[in-house]
């Protein structure tokens, strides 16, 4: 059933992207086929006692399996991580649920009103970005990117979406690029009834994309997260509510339902 | 020379002395595919309550120097439903099965002691009389409580019973002495340190309800000495337990008085460490000649004559 494995890996490189945002990319082998989008490995760091959960970037067959890690230098974890350029590291993965990548849509009958074609709308806030970034790549329906940061600093890999054939559409609180305010607000105006929200990013942003999506009747997925010790379900510490029972965001998640979700 | 490993724990024979620890380790079954689990000394589960229990609000977790806060406050799915699930999978992993059990009422931990006791496939039920994180107040603290539930305990099941304490008692020789009066077969020392941390950012403590249990390689001196001053006063076995990160820190427990470990936030860090932890027991005692585990159980004290 699973395909983790807990082991030590080279580092392939670990560089600075943008301002304090870092990408570090890890040769895995045949690991790379087993990672899909909204999954995420625990990594550990010399010198922190706990390993820390990263969202996966991207996963790759280049220089025979990898994959990568977009991660902001927010603490001492990340501050230690982001200056080890080469060597090894211990990382156990991939871990998780990630998004399902079938429509969830398509097969309801079209009735007149809404006879248009399903979209796939992604939404990422601030590092969510990273699990949206893999997940864009492989969504065989491309339509919208709906993508809010704090300043046009923190907003990365726009090329990249762009280049995969998705419509970017973006937001800064402090108005440097893009619509000035929160993704949400715009999301609240353009979210269609029969589009599929995929959406990651800090809990105040996704209580109210659960919000939009319910008042809209949309249907999708939500990556969550909170601390969390272990990433396999033994700690107990990531517990979330979801259809009133308590479930694990590492194990039963990080990825859920929306109209699941009660945050 | 080749060290034998094997310990016999209150008459459960264990073929290592490393145990995992309650509520580090889920059910027990669930990490097959990362660590061969038959490799354990023996496997103690997440603590069971007669009810299944939601546990407290997030955040449940907070990492501090050298190791973690945490506030999960004894989730589990209950009694029954545990019979139901995961005590047959664990059964069949061939190790000795060690269930913690709690409750919030001695008629509580007396009828979840006597429901397992009725099952097979456990070899021992490890009473957690020191979960910091339950809204009342911390069994063991109260040596009357102790003795109630000990006796009952006793009384409804023919299974070997363990007392896990809290290390923070007022005399921790007093307590173990009450538990052994009282008839138990073994003790755990040492549970995890009521601790707090604060967010210096928000101004708001780290965890959910405030205040929760630390655990990790800093509080391992704390315990060792728990277990040295039990083992002074007690006859019954000694679990040790309290931030074993590697075979050294096994084999400190072990010389304080311990026969047995238990390892818990090590494993949340890499299940892989129970394995490393069993291996470097064996490495350092071959290395100087030990013949067998057992012929090092408490000698600290002995040393001091």
């Amino acid at each position: 059933m699973y395909k983790r494995v807990d082991k030590n890996y080279r580092i392939v490189y670990n560089k600075k992207v943008q301002s304090h945002y870092f990408e570090l990319k890890i040769k895995v082998g045949d690991v790379y086929k087993s990672c899909s989008p909204g999954q995420f490995f625990m990594i550990g760091v010399p010198g922190v006692f706990l390993r820390r959960p990263f969202g996966i970037c991207d996963a790759d067959d280049g220089e025979g399996g990898c994959v990568s890690f977009l991660y902001k230098v927010v603490g001492k974890g990340t501050k230690i991580l982001s200056n080890i350029k080469s060597g090894m590291l211990q990382l156990l993965g991939p871990l998780g649920k990630g998004y399902d990548l079938e429509p969830l849509v398509n097969i309801i009958v079209c009735d007149n009103d809404a006879c248009d074609n399903s979209n796939n709308v992604i939404v990422a806030g601030g590092t969510g970005i990273a699990s949206i970034h893999f997940l864009a790549s492989r969504l065989k329906n491309k339509s919208t990117l709906y993508y809010g940061a704090k300043s046009e600093s923190d907003l990365l890999y726009l090329d990249n979406f762009r280049k995969l054939g998705w419509k970017v559409v973006l937001s800064t609180e402090d108005g440097s690029k893009g619509y000035k305010g929160y993704i949400t607000d715009i999301l609240s105006k353009q979210l269609k009834k029969r589009d599929t929200l995929f959406a990651c990013g800090p809990t105040p942003m996704l209580k109210e994309i659960l919000e939009i999506a319910r008042k809209k009747n949309v249907l999708g997925f939500a990556s969550l997260e909170e601390k969390m010790a272990c990433g396999l379900g033994n700690c107990q510490g990531c517990a979330v509510k979801i259809n009133r029972q308590n479930k694990m965001i590492c194990k039963d998640g990080p990825v859920f339902k929306v109209e699941d979700i009660e945050l | 020379m080749k060290t034998d490993l094997n310990v016999n724990f209150a008459g459960i024979k264990l073929k290592n002395p490393v145990l995992t620890a309650s509520g580090t380790f889920g059910y027990g079954y669930e990490l097959a595919d990362l660590i061969s689990l038959n490799e354990l000394g023996a496997i103690v589960t997440k603590t069971i309550t007669l009810e299944s229990c939601d546990g407290n609000l997030q955040p449940r977790i907070a990492e501090v120097e050298s190791g973690i806060l945490n506030t999960i406050g004894l989730q589990n799915i209950g009694v029954r439903a545990f019979i139901e699930g995961p005590l047959e999978k664990l059964s069949k992993i061939g190790v000795p099965v060690i269930v913690s059990v709690a409750g919030s009422s001695p008629s509580e931990y007396i009828e979840t002691a006597e429901i397992l006791s009725m099952k097979n496939g456990i070899s021992a039920i490890e009473l957690n009389l020191s979960c910091p994180n339950l809204k009342k107040r911390i069994i063991c603290h109260d040596l009357r409580l102790v003795s109630e539930i000990v006796r009952g305990v006793k009384n409804v099941s023919k299974l070997p019973i363990i007392a896990k304490f809290s290390p923070l008692v007022t005399d921790i020789v007093e307590i173990v002495v009450v538990a052994q009066d009282s008839g138990v077969d073994g003790v755990t020392l040492a549970n995890t340190y009521p601790a707090m941390a604060i967010d210096i950012e928000t101004f708001k403590p780290k965890l959910s309800t405030f205040k929760g249990g630390v655990s990790g390689a800093c509080i391992r001196p704390m315990s060792v000495r728990c277990v040295y001053d039990a083992y002074q006063s007690i006859k019954v076995p000694i679990i040790g337990c309290g931030g074993i990160m590697t075979g050294e820190d096994a084999i400190e427990f072990i010389l304080a008085g311990a026969t047995a470990v238990s390892v818990g936030s090590s494993s949340l860090v890499s299940p892989k460490n129970l394995i490393k932890i069993i291996c470097e027991i064996k490495d350092i005692l071959e290395r100087k000649n030990i013949k067998s585990v057992k012929d090092i159980i408490g000698i600290v004290n002995k040393s001091l004559g």
